[in-house]
């Protein structure tokens, strides 16, 4: 059995009074993308804190490359790749330096600069100051910054919060690509699109709490209703019919639709993410 | 590809960072410039030399001899015979220059055309002393003679009444007689409290000496906060921290960082107004012990700032009472106990010592201890504020 990339078993971290994270476990193969959904405050980015070694668990045991995240092994920190959710980038220098600096933290000597910053759309900016790049340049040197060492695991806090479609299709196009590549990837969002299209698995986090742990589709499949919506056009206007797959006679109905000559659209019913999280939770992604 | 890096080359990587970032700020980089131009310049334009007689003018003292014997007993006063009363008092009233020859001074009124005598000397004098003619004649057979004393309305009240009693002692010396009173042993009449600086006072220039360095690692000071105020609010140190590089590579980087711009614009000033050639080495030893003070206050400060305002005004409760002890070094034996017990006095007591009394490392030996303590001190408790500060991030 593959050992996983990352091993949490029932961690708890309070801010004071404030207990952030109760009792979660959950891990991440090489090569997956767990979704961490979740509103601001859920606990993602603690969860994330705690596994790069920022903040110490106050319970339960956390593994990173089979590496205790509290021992702070700089072999384990070698290894791992990390992009905040603020663009804490020296703006006083340039994208290169930038990258040239973090790569010199990890002993990277030889590192292409050109290749990586054409990889998020920036080897045209590269001797530029950062303080003259926009919200959404910025985060895609973040995620060329999380890079430089070719991490085995990757934790993506927000990564595309706040940018335009294009830089966001960007940073997906790249998370994907790392993950092809065999990194584990353990991105926070409150993006259920972004969460649906990348992530082989997501995990509801609400108020510390993991809520549910699974692939979209099942979770789709679980919660959602087992129905298609056709709409054909007829004669007299567009006809709109529910076919629920529960039925004995679905197979006909739908042999029938699909055999029209006015077929619009054939659409499942299935629930989206953020339907199943309100229902699990009681609350809202955006929250 | 990765791997293992040794953590001086971590070290290394953030204070080159740190230099690059400290050369790209232009605020600070054009006040640091500016401070040390300003400061050479201002030393230079000090005065090096030490006037250390008051000139007081005389007339009415036709004999020679009787100025000479005056000015014997007077010591520490410059008597400059006049011709007239009246001329005195226009020199001391400011409506004629003075101008003191070989055995002789004219006074050429602000408002004449005249030119004065060849190699003759321009001298000020804000006391005057107009003797009668017959003062000698008068006072030697018992009787009463009046003495006209001018003085600038400028010149504090201490010294009109000093000159009032030196008119009388004038008068005792001149009748021969004795001062009615019982005087000590020649060597016991002076009792100088603290080290005795007659005939070897330290003039403007090397007064301010230890002021103008101390400032020029003040101002290091700021430089440091800010940038450490700025990785903190920018967080930046927390992406260093998720690297293979820990908390204490950042904070010896910083350091390294603060010590060494701070030594060398010391140094750069120290070289520029010619104070390091008496004693190079021990001069360094107090620059590197004080840039590593300065270091870590800069640590304390910039662990409370968030912006340029807020590190200027920190900065400012940090350096005001450091500050302190610089300017009383102007003033010779009047650090009073507190002062003397703030962290910068061995630094600037060290260098007024070394450099304007050429002391040697035996004689600053005190100093170096004290502030080699003061250093360990405020070093610690910087590293481990600003290290509790990251930590909570």
């Amino acid at each position: 059995m593959t050992q996983p990339a990352i091993l949490v078993d029932d961690i708890s971290f309070s801010y004071g009074d404030n207990e952030a994270v109760k009792g979660i476990s959950f891990d991440v193969a090489p090569g997956e993308i767990l979704g961490f959904l979740g509103p601001n405050g859920a606990g993602k980015s603690t969860t994330i804190k705690i596994l790069t070694g920022q903040l110490a668990p106050k319970s339960g045991r956390a593994q990173v490359l089979g590496a205790d995240v509290t021992t702070d092994d700089p072999a384990m920190q070698a290894q791992i790749g990390v992009c905040f959710e603020e663009k804490n980038l020296y703006e006083s220098m340039s994208a290169t330096e930038n990258l040239r600096f973090f790569a010199s933290l990890f002993g990277i000597r030889d590192l292409d600069t050109y290749d990586l910053l054409q990889r998020v759309g920036l080897a045209d900016r590269a001797k530029e100051r950062v303080s003259k790049f926009s919200k959404g340049m910025r985060q895609r040197l973040m995620m060329a910054r999380t890079l430089v060492n070719t991490p085995k695991v990757l934790f993506l806090d927000e990564p595309t919060d706040g940018l335009d479609p294009v830089s966001s299709q960007a940073i997906r196009k790249l998370i994907q690509q790392e993950a092809d590549r065999g990194a584990a990837v353990l991105l926070t969002t409150h993006d259920m699109f972004e969460a649906d299209e990348l992530s082989d698995r997501v995990a509801f986090l609400n108020e510390g709490k993991l809520y549910a742990l699974d692939t979209p589709e099942s979770l789709k499949l679980a919660h959602g209703k087992r129905s298609v919506k056709v709409r054909v056009r007829e004669a007299d206007g567009v006809r709109e019919q529910t076919v629920s797959l529960e039925d004995a006679t679905a197979g006909e109905e739908l042999k029938a639709a699909v055999g029209s000559a006015g077929l619009m659209t054939i659409h499942t019913e299935e629930a989206t993410l953020e339907n199943i999280f309100i229902e699990m939770t009681g609350r809202g992604l955006e929250g | 590809m990765t791997r293992p890096v040794s953590r001086s080359a971590i070290v290394w990587s953030i204070v080159r960072k740190d230099l690059a970032e400290y050369g790209r700020d232009k605020l600070w980089a054009f006040l640091t410039v500016m401070v040390l131009v300003v400061v050479v310049v201002l030393f230079w334009l000090l005065p090096d030399d030490v006037n250390e007689s008051i000139s007081v003018g005389v007339s009415g003292l036709n004999d020679p001899s009787a100025l000479a014997t005056l000015q014997a007993a007077e010591e520490g006063l410059l008597l400059v015979p006049f011709e007239s009363a009246q001329d005195l008092e226009a020199v001391v009233a400011g409506d004629a220059a003075a101008w003191h020859g070989d055995g002789y001074t004219i006074a050429i009124a602000n408002d004449a055309a005249d030119e004065p005598p060849n190699g003759a000397e321009r001298i000020s004098t804000s006391i005057g002393i107009a003797f009668p003619e017959d003062f000698f004649a008068t006072t030697a057979a018992g009787g009463s003679a009046a003495v006209t004393v001018y003085i600038d309305a400028a010149v504090p009240d201490e010294v009109e009444t000093a000159m009032t009693s030196l008119v009388r002692e004038l008068a005792y010396a001149a009748a021969g007689d004795e001062l009615p009173v019982d005087t000590l042993a020649a060597d016991q009449i002076f009792v100088v409290l603290g080290e005795d600086r007659v005939g070897n006072q330290a003039s403007a220039r090397d007064g301010f000496r230890p002021v103008f360095v101390f400032l020029i690692l003040l101002m290091e000071m700021f430089v440091m906060a800010s940038l450490i105020a700025k990785e903190i609010h920018d967080r930046t140190v927390v992406a260093v921290l998720v690297t293979p590089a820990t908390i204490g590579d950042v904070l010896a980087a910083k350091g390294i960082v603060g010590v060494l711009s701070g030594m060398a614009q010391a140094v750069i000033v120290l070289i520029a107004i010619d104070s390091l050639a008496p004693q190079p080495a021990l001069i360094l030893m107090l620059m590197l012990l004080g840039a590593v003070m300065v270091s870590g206050t800069a640590m304390l400060a910039g662990s409370t700032g968030k912006d340029f305002m807020s590190t200027l005004f920190t900065g400012m409760l940090y350096m005001i009472p450091l500050m302190i002890p610089a300017f009383a070094a102007l003033f010779p034996g009047t650090a009073s106990a507190w002062v003397q017990a703030m962290p910068s006095y061995p630094l600037v007591q060290g260098l007024v010592n070394v450099s304007t009394y050429g002391d040697g490392w035996a004689e600053t030996l005190p100093e170096l201890g004290v502030l080699l303590a003061w250093c360990v001190g405020l070093f610690a408790i910087g590293w481990l504020v600003l290290k509790r500060k990251v930590q909570t991030l």
